[in-house]
């Protein structure tokens, strides 16, 4: 089976690759990005277009929020699954983000399992893959 | 008036072990042993800054030993394999990750800074005009770790001003 590819967008290294460990296991294949303007610049280079983005919130030169934005206004980006991946807890960043178009949000700290669910609730991934 | 701040050593203490769960202690085997010492020595730190409706900083420090463990669970490697950068970097995402909760704990308006890293004990940094106001201090496998909190003390901001 052709793997979906998967974006991560975190300025922490560290963090991208705990992301791209996860959806490995999951076959994707992931593409790394350290900001959203450098998840931009690797879009516009795409034929095919990621499933799925695992984006941070806080970032240097265009956070995630921006970043989401960007995406939406975007009809050839449309199908991709946007999932906020971020320590910004508060209720009021939640909602800025879905509004902006978002599909899901996952505080940091997640577990393993938990960000599995939470693609499998978006049918990105098999129920029942987290077992 | 001063901001009142809402974070205390037991909210700290939850968050702790939430990062444990998630990234240094799946297993649940190794927890934070908290000494409650907050003269514990560091040999690393990191920290985050928060302005706007509280000002401060969030500190999360370590012995070298604790910071290494900490990069070989975060990123899933072996203790031989983590090099210099792995280690700055998982002490900046301890941080980050820390201080992102903490924010959300205070008054709304605060906004977080990008983490710093320094690969040198807390006690070289200097947080002018700052007072420590709460942290856990503890061993994890016998190498103390810390998380604390720093408020500054011109966090005094005039009503309407």
């Amino acid at each position: 089976m052709t793997p979906m590819r998967a974006m991560v967008i975190d300025d922490s290294r560290a963090m991208r690759m705990i992301l791209k460990r996860i959806v490995t296991k999951l076959n994707f294949e992931a593409v790394e990005a350290g900001d959203g303007k450098e998840a931009l610049d690797l879009l516009a280079d795409m034929t095919e277009v990621p499933a799925l983005a695992l984006i941070d919130w806080n970032m240097p030169n265009m956070n995630g929020l921006e970043f989401v934005m960007k995406v939406r206004a975007e009809p050839r980006l449309r199908e991709m699954t946007l999932v906020m991946v971020t320590t910004e807890s508060e209720q009021s960043q939640i909602v800025r983000a879905l509004a902006a178009g978002a599909h899901e949000y996952v505080i940091k700290p997640f577990t393993e399992g938990a960000m599995i669910e939470k693609l499998a609730l978006l049918g990105l991934v098999p129920t029942g893959a987290n077992s | 008036m001063s901001v009142e701040v809402e974070v205390d050593e037991n909210d700290l203490a939850e968050m702790v072990e939430q990062v444990w769960e998630a990234y240094l202690d799946p297993e649940g085997v190794s927890p934070l042993m908290q000494t409650y010492d907050e003269n514990q020595p560091s040999e690393v730190h990191s920290s985050v800054s928060i302005t706007g409706s509280w000002s401060g900083h969030v500190v999360y420090a370590s012995s070298r030993a604790a910071a290494k463990r900490a990069a070989a669970a975060f990123l899933a490697m072996e203790l031989e394999e983590v090099s210099e950068e792995d280690i700055s970097d998982t002490l900046g995402e301890l941080a980050n990750i820390v201080g992102g909760n903490v924010k959300a704990m205070l008054p709304a308006g605060a906004q977080l800074s990008l983490p710093q890293v320094v690969l040198a004990p807390e006690s070289s940094a200097r947080y002018p005009n700052t007072e420590r106001i709460s942290g856990v201090y503890g061993l994890w496998e016998g190498e103390p770790v810390s998380i604390s909190m720093w408020q500054s003390s011109t966090d005094t901001k005039e009503e309407g001003a």
